[in-house]
């Protein structure tokens, strides 16, 4: 996804790097039914109203909705939610169940942490491929003053740290991640390998 | 969170690796390439690419960080050096990077450092305190105005306000591995967990920081110059 805000560039390198091809998606007719990526670093005010012009916001609900593969990283994850509190408060994509929240006590998350993903711990409905492998450890890359509250529900997979952050979430074809797997080393690249 | 062992990378402003001693004296290293390539590989838990300027500069920092976006790493970065206003206008169309770190705009550069807050958020800024200490007292570099001078209690409400963390880079130990001044964390007024200490800094030093629940060390030389890894630091 590039509306013009967000790392696009480390995200290509991470594919490329994973041997995997990718080009930019700036609206809604160069869309195709591959996975989409939507980047970080960015806010969440800025993104979406570029998301609403461009028409690309309904694009990719429809999309998610015939069970494309949809990957949120960091501030993409974020807007994947309904509502995000960054910018005085800011209607999200919605295909996760949850709100998007300051870090409380005005403080950020920076840092690296610990990963563990065992895909045969994950519920069955999440979009893995069979013949990727099963196992991941390895640490990953936090740098962000909000976070993710999402509802439970049984066809969510969620993984939180041990602050509370929600770190990751799966929820059939779609894939949030608050760290950035693009700038998580080689913990990222096998990351990438497996879910796509 | 994990206690982070990053690396500094000086770049001078025709976009080599240089390497400072003593905050004084600096020589080529080599392609910044190479350089960011060697760090990525040793999986440096960061690394922040700096700019070293001293006084009023006409340098425009996009040009050069801009030459930096078709490096393939995956390893967090961080750069600094001279950034304005209409420097973020085109590195934030697509950052290859995810904070900023900021000097002569401790001092005077409100505008610059809230669009960062407001574009990138606040976990992005960071902020440079080169220093030396006279008589005990600290004293803060300026770039801009090319000295020393003191914090007044104003300033470092503020710096606690805006900046998410700060690096104190020792002065007189950078470039050396005769080990970072620790009596400089008695003269901060900055949470400790938040800060970053460079300069001069060694394996011992690397230890003492975990200790103290420092946010991290930055190695200033010698994972490049070395050939350090952040395994081998730690041993």
């Amino acid at each position: 996804m590039d509306v013009g805000l967000g790392n696009f560039c480390s995200i290509e390198h991470w594919l490329n790097k994973s041997g995997l091809l990718s080009r930019r998606v700036s609206k809604v007719a160069d869309f195709s039914d591959d996975a989409i990526i939507i980047p970080g670093v960015a806010s969440a005010g800025e993104f979406m109203q570029r998301l609403n012009q461009s028409g690309m916001d309904k694009e990719i609900i429809k999309r998610a909705k015939s069970r494309q593969k949809i990957i949120g990283i960091c501030l993409g994850f974020q807007i994947l939610t309904n509502f995000s509190d960054e910018d005085g408060g800011v209607k999200c994509l919605g295909l996760l169940n949850g709100q998007t929240k300051y870090l409380r006590g005005a403080k950020t998350n920076n840092g690296w942490y610990p990963f563990n993903l065992d895909t045969r711990k994950i519920i069955n409905n999440v979009h893995i491929p069979l013949h990727n492998k099963k196992k991941i450890k390895g640490r990953v890359f936090f740098n962000h003053e909000l976070r993710v509250d999402l509802e439970n529900s049984k066809d969510l997979h969620t993984s939180n740290l041990s602050n509370g952050i929600t770190s990751f979430a799966f929820k059939e074809n779609i894939f949030g991640f608050q760290f950035h797997p693009e700038k998580s080393q080689s913990t990222g690249r096998e990351l990438l390998r497996l879910i796509i | 969170m994990s206690f982070r062992v990053g690396s500094t990378l000086l770049l001078s402003k025709d976009c080599f690796a240089l390497q400072s001693y003593n905050f004084n004296t600096k020589r080529i290293l080599g392609s910044v390439e190479n350089a960011l390539h060697f760090l990525d590989e040793y999986e440096v838990d960061e690394i922040h690419v700096i700019v070293p300027l001293k006084g009023k500069s006409n340098f425009i920092s996009s040009e050069v960080f801009s030459k930096l976006i078709n490096i393939p790493i995956s390893t967090p970065v961080t750069i600094g050096g001279g950034i304005q206003l209409k420097d973020l206008k085109i590195l934030l169309k697509d950052p290859f990077f995810e904070r900023i770190v900021f000097n002569s705009a401790i001092f005077d550069g409100d505008e610059v450092l809230n669009t960062v807050a407001l574009l990138m958020g606040r976990q992005a800024l960071i902020a440079c305190m080169p220093f030396i200490i006279d008589n005990h007292k600290l004293l803060v570099y300026n770039s801009r105005l090319n000295k020393f001078i003191s914090i007044s209690q104003d300033l470092w409400r503020k710096i606690n306000k805006i900046f998410n963390e700060i690096i104190l880079l020792d002065a007189n130990a950078e470039g050396t591995k005769r080990g970072f001044n620790f009596n400089a964390l008695d003269l901060i007024q900055f949470p400790i967990d938040r800060t970053l200490i460079s300069g001069g800094i060694t394996n011992q030093d690397i230890l003492n920081a975990r200790k103290l629940g420092l946010a991290g060390v930055t190695i200033d030389n010698w994972v490049l110059h070395s050939e350090s890894s952040v395994k081998g630091v730690y041993k």
